[in-house]
């Protein structure tokens, strides 16, 4: 099982108030330091017209990484591909793939804030079907020397990608959110499937029903990838674990998740500004496990005999993580 | 006079080796100090970059001084609000370096008021906090409506502050493109291969720049008309920097795309242009590696062009 993480820095935050340009100092030094502590790969997130300035085109923050490691590698997490035309996204994926010797995995999104949608006049209504359908674009334009695509929102016919990327294809990954309506659309597609924060039960139920979907369309086990995002939080102590998951709610978690439509019900509604009290608000706090370092290898280690491929980290306590946690898993 | 280089891509087998030589080339720029190194937009050949603005981040981290310009940005190929947010990325990664020159209209094959909404656009964008846009070819938010002000604008009455992340579901009427360029007046630049280009850059304080397919004589003879159109039109030099691009033969021929002979001779061809044209920016489109060429060329003619 592989660790991927991410820093800080790519956004400003209203509790540690900074410059940007420090920002991403801080997210290109802390990725060599990442590199250095042993970490598989790291990411960038994305979201457009926002207050904190958040990084708007991941794979530039990429860019940005790249020229300064070697091994890692370089992810987005997510890039919301219905916001790109597929051919432009094909294009600086495969620009840093080049550069970066073949170390780009995309992890793709929907996406899901209604005014990034009217900013690049993009219907949010067809954002699954667009996902789809990019990230097919994006297999053919980084297997094939030449392509056509006959799909309901984006044609092609006889395209040819400049530059040539160096992975054929090039890594990709379905972020899903929680969803189980995702997990089986990726897994009867074979593509990798990356899921958001979850409670382990919840996890359990995505890579099941992921997994059916997947070898019901013919697919071998070996062809089907599961990735999770895992936020953690250490402490000595249980009070201390949650002190710190109460610290990173209220600067940062409580604004994004609660306020932007983040949570999801299983018909696909999204739920603005819940009270604390939702359930579905309370699974997501539930998903940001808290423990001493040996509750937290327990329970990755039930994350690894699930067979994931990659578990993604947050960026605090990347330093406690290398040392106390990852050594568990390389033995 | 700022002195910059640019690559021509197509003697390049492929990318790999082709863009180390480009890196490597920007790096020693860098240190020997000329101002600017240009990413030209390219899809024809093996090494063609198709996206500068990641190129040029990579870049970012490696040098300390070049302006790190992104060149025939194609309006076609990418989002507007995406090429707006390109060049703020890069700018502040590269702490003030960032600049963008667009693609001549018929480059590309639109037209030319395609080209002169994306540029109005993107400068408004960097400019102002939340803002709309309605044009022929480009609407910001996609919701604005028919009866919008023509271009850009503003809100005219702000009201209470309401957060975004209790906007939710609707989009308002105005958005802010984030992040800003880390300095105020990012270098924004047109290719000028139309007349109604260089009309309009003329008279709304666009830079011009005129690439190395321009014979020297029909480069010139478009500067000196932009430069008197400008005039005319009350815009102050100052206001723009004229961008003229050439290949360079030291020790060489000239010719109609060229300037060659001695570093002296060069020296002095570009003196002329500077006095014709009254170009600021004068880049030096290379298509093949000679040892110490950018040596020669920081030591024995950019000094000189200074003072």
């Amino acid at each position: 099982m592989e660790f991927w993480t991410t820093s800080i820095g790519i956004s400003k935050m209203r509790p540690i108030p900074s410059a940007l340009g420090d920002g991403y100092d801080k997210f290109v030094n802390d990725a060599v330091e990442a590199e250095a502590l042993g970490f598989d790969g790291y990411g960038s997130g994305e979201h457009h017209f926002m207050y904190d300035e958040f990084m708007p085109i991941p794979l530039q923050a990429m860019a940005a990484v790249a020229s300064k490691t070697s091994k890692i590698r370089l992810s987005t997490n997510a890039m919301l591909l219905p916001l790109y035309d597929p051919i432009e996204a094909a294009e600086i994926a495969s620009t840093l793939d080049v550069l970066s010797n073949g170390r780009v995995s995309l992890g793709l999104g929907m996406g899901y804030r209604p005014y990034e949608f009217d900013g690049f006049g993009t219907k949010k209504t067809t954002r699954g079907a667009r996902l789809r359908e990019a990230m097919e674009v994006l297999r053919l334009a980084t297997t094939q020397e030449s392509f056509s695509y006959q799909g309901k929102h984006y044609q092609y016919e006889n395209e040819r990608l400049q530059p040539r990327s160096i992975q054929r294809p090039i890594d990709l990954w379905f972020c899903g959110g929680t969803s189980l309506q995702g997990a089986r659309r990726a897994g009867a597609a074979g593509l990798g499937y990356w899921l958001a924060n979850s409670p382990y039960d919840h996890t359990e139920n995505i890579v099941k029903e992921y997994r059916q979907a997947g070898e019901e369309a013919g697919f071998a086990p070996s062809e089907l990838r599961i990735a999770s995002f895992k936020d953690v939080c250490i402490g000595n102590t249980m009070a201390e674990a949650e002190g710190l998951r109460q610290m990173l709610m209220d600067s940062f978690y409580d604004e994004h998740i609660l306020g932007y439509g983040y949570l999801v019900d299983e018909d696909g509604k999204n739920i603005y500004n819940p009270p604390k009290d939702h359930p579905l608000y309370e699974r997501f706090i539930s998903s940001l496990y808290c423990g001493t370092v040996e509750m937290v290898i327990e329970e990755l280690k039930r994350y690894e005999a699930l067979g994931m491929d990659m578990i993604f980290l947050p960026s605090q306590q990347r330093e406690t993580i290398a040392k106390e946690i990852l050594p568990e898993f390389r033995k | 006079m700022r002195l910059g280089i640019s690559w021509d891509t197509d003697r390049f087998d492929d990318a790999a080796s082709g863009w180390q030589e480009i890196l490597s080339e920007a790096e020693q720029a860098d240190k020997l100090g000329f101002h600017s190194v240009w990413i030209g937009e390219g899809r024809e050949s093996a090494a063609d970059i198709s996206a500068p603005s990641i190129f040029l981040t990579y870049l970012a981290r490696l040098t300390n001084n070049v302006q790190l310009r992104i060149s025939g940005r194609r309006v076609t190929h990418a989002l507007p609000a995406h090429i707006a947010e390109e060049v703020a990325v890069l700018d502040t990664f590269s702490r003030g370096r960032a600049g963008i020159s667009f693609a001549g209209a018929s480059a590309q094959g639109v037209p030319s008021a395609h080209v002169h909404e994306m540029i109005d656009f993107v400068t408004m964008a960097f400019a102002s906090d939340e803002l709309r846009y309605r044009g022929d070819h480009i609407r910001f938010p996609a919701h604005t409506p028919d009866d919008a002000p023509k271009g850009a604008s503003v809100p005219e009455s702000e009201g209470p502050y309401l957060a975004q992340w209790d906007w939710g579901p609707e989009t308002p009427d105005f958005l802010a493109i984030t992040p800003k360029p880390y300095v105020p007046h990012t270098p924004v630049a047109v290719e000028i291969d139309d007349d109604e280009t260089l009309d309009w850059a003329a008279k709304n304080g666009i830079s011009p720049m005129i690439g190395a397919e321009v014979a020297t004589d029909e480069a010139a003879d478009r500067l000196a008309r932009y430069r008197k159109t400008a005039d005319a039109a009350g815009r102050a030099r100052r206001e723009v920097e004229a961008v003229l691009e050439r290949r360079i033969a030291l020790d060489g021929d000239s010719d109609a795309h060229t300037l060659g002979g001695s570093p002296s001779d060069i020296l002095n061809a570009i003196r002329d242009l500077r006095g014709r044209t009254g170009i600021s920016h004068f880049v030096w489109r290379r298509n093949g590696a000679v040892p110490m060429d950018l040596y020669r060329f920081a030591s024995e003619i950019e000094m000189l062009l200074q003072a």
